[in-house]
């Protein structure tokens, strides 16, 4: 594959000069003596880090409702964050025009939680950052694609070491173009295709014990990237009764858990985002409880793409699954 | 969560087009087919119109199974709506299966002639819940 190799300073040269246009932003991660945090650069970049070791919330999340109006802005963003900004394009939630995503390669990350964070900004070499995958968030541990292969561009680490960038749309050429050096045949990548993800199964019993500690604060959807509806069906009382429903509900059904319906809410929101959701463990990281959501919303939803050969946010032309039907198919659903 | 009142005998919401498997449904009355009283039918103006989050509601509150019903493919009165339920209903089986339920949730295709075909398929779906209950298998 043709890429171009160059230093970090090459892309923050460029990046300045791209800035240098009143009408210029770029969506990246920032450092600061408290670790790495997004930013959206505008004049000039400060403090820009390319990659980030520690997750809080996934960016696209910041997007979301974005029309850029003549403005050009570029995001460099990890690899599930540029997943949920092509599934939000597709969705017409953000327009597609005057964006320019690079996905760059990811090592993992650590729960902005974790207290011991800040050891890790010191390190050099990103992929010195997970020696120790002990830190590292399960669900980068079982990440399908930390590759910078999705959006315009990518920015990639070579085995050596060396970076490089890659087009792969129109707008990544243009990306490109912005970079000073020339294109030559790239060396072995230091990440490489993830396994498929095993079959995951459980049952209701498992299902209510780890959702049990549930509060019902619905910061697990408000830090889903792709849980995106204005008008969600949890915003009455209907799906999560209180009052005459909840004692109505009781008298129908027997007793009731409390919160109430916290496991009803789990499985709808699974299901509505199960096409789209990218696995990137922001509702885990959202979550006061401490529950291990993303088991679960990634376990469903990988099941639920595969049975479409989809993965969300692979490509721009990819319909998603559920808008898009095939005349002959999936027999074994009838009864 | 799923225990109902009624030990013994299930209940059933069956989601149906209104445009076919609602008719059927109509049809067998006029024509005096019985099918069981624990099934209850929620019309709806096509089966795509079928959020799964109505499914999934009628599971948390102690359905003991649950149909999506409407016109056979290609016959849709909104031309496509019924291959989408198709997908729909086809992945929320899948993640009923993960969390090892999938027995509670059914799709089939009757139409509006079919009144026979109807009393068939709910009165089928009614008996094998109806019996794995007594026999103390259904959670
Ligand atoms: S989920 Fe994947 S892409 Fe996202 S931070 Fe973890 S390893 Fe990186
Ligand atoms: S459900 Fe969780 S893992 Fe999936 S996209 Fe939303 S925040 Fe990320
Ligand atoms: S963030 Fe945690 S406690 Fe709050 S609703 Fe989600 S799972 Fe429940």
């Amino acid at each position: 594959m043709q890429g171009k190799q160059i230093k970090i300073d090459t892309i923050k040269d460029a990046l300045n000069e791209f800035l240098k246009d009143e009408q210029h932003l770029v969506l990246g991660f920032e450092t600061s003596k408290d670790g790495v945090r997004h930013r959206i650069f505008k004049s000039s970049l400060e403090h820009f880090s390319l990659l980030n070791p520690f997750f809080d919330v996934n960016g696209a999340l910041y997007l979301r409702r974005l029309f850029s109006r003549g403005s050009q802005i570029i995001l460099l963003l990890r690899p599930c964050e540029i997943r949920a900004y092509s599934e939000l394009v597709k969705l017409n939630q953000i327009e597609r025009e005057g964006i320019t995503a690079v996905s760059i390669d990811c090592f993992g990350a650590v729960s902005a939680k974790d207290g011991e964070n800040e050891t890790l900004a010191d390190v050099d070499q990103p992929k010195d950052y997970f020696k120790d995958t002990e830190k590292m968030r399960w669900t980068c541990l079982v990440c399908r694609e930390r590759r910078g292969v999705v959006g315009d561009a990518g920015i990639r680490i070579g085995k050596d070491g060396t970076i490089w960038v890659f087009p792969y749309t129109g707008k990544g050429e243009n990306f490109l173009s912005l970079l000073s050096g020339e294109l030559q045949e790239a060396v072995e990548m230091a990440i490489v295709e993830h396994a498929k993800p095993e079959k995951f199964a459980t049952d209701m019993t498992e299902f209510a014990k780890d959702i049990s500690k549930c509060i019902l604060c619905r910061n697990c959807k408000a830090m889903c990237p792709v849980c995106y509806c204005i008008d969600c069906v949890f915003n009455g009382d209907e799906y999560l009764p209180k009052g005459d429903a909840l004692l109505n509900k009781v008298f129908r059904t027997g007793s009731t858990d409390m919160p109430p319906g916290k496991e009803l809410f789990h499985m709808i929101r699974m299901y509505h985002v199960s096409q789209v959701c990218v696995g990137c463990g922001s509702c885990e990281e959202a979550c006061p409880q401490g529950i291990s959501l993303t088991k679960y919303f990634k376990g469903v939803s990988e099941r639920l793409q595969g049975m479409f050969s989809y993965m969300s946010g692979r490509s721009f032309d990819e319909d998603i699954p559920y808008l898009t039907f095939l005349e002959d198919e999936l027999k074994d659903a009838e009864d | 969560m799923l225990e109902g009142r009624n030990a013994k005998n299930p209940e059933i919401i069956g989601f149906a087009c209104s445009y076919c498997t609602f008719k059927a449904s109509e049809m067998a009355g006029s024509l005096r087919m019985k099918y069981p009283d624990g099934v209850k039918l929620v019309q709806v103006p096509c089966s795509s119109r079928v959020d799964p989050a109505f499914v999934i509601k009628a599971v948390f509150e102690g359905a003991d199974g649950v149909f999506v019903a409407g016109c056979h493919p290609g016959d849709c009165h909104f031309i496509k709506g019924n291959y989408f339920t198709r997908r729909k209903v086809a992945a929320l089986k899948e993640m009923f299966d993960t969390f090892s339920i999938k027995d509670k949730l059914h799709l089939f295709w009757v139409s509006a002639a079919e009144g026979r075909r109807f009393v068939e398929k709910v009165s089928g779906m009614y008996n094998e819940i109806k019996e794995k209950k007594n026999a103390g298998k259904t959670n």
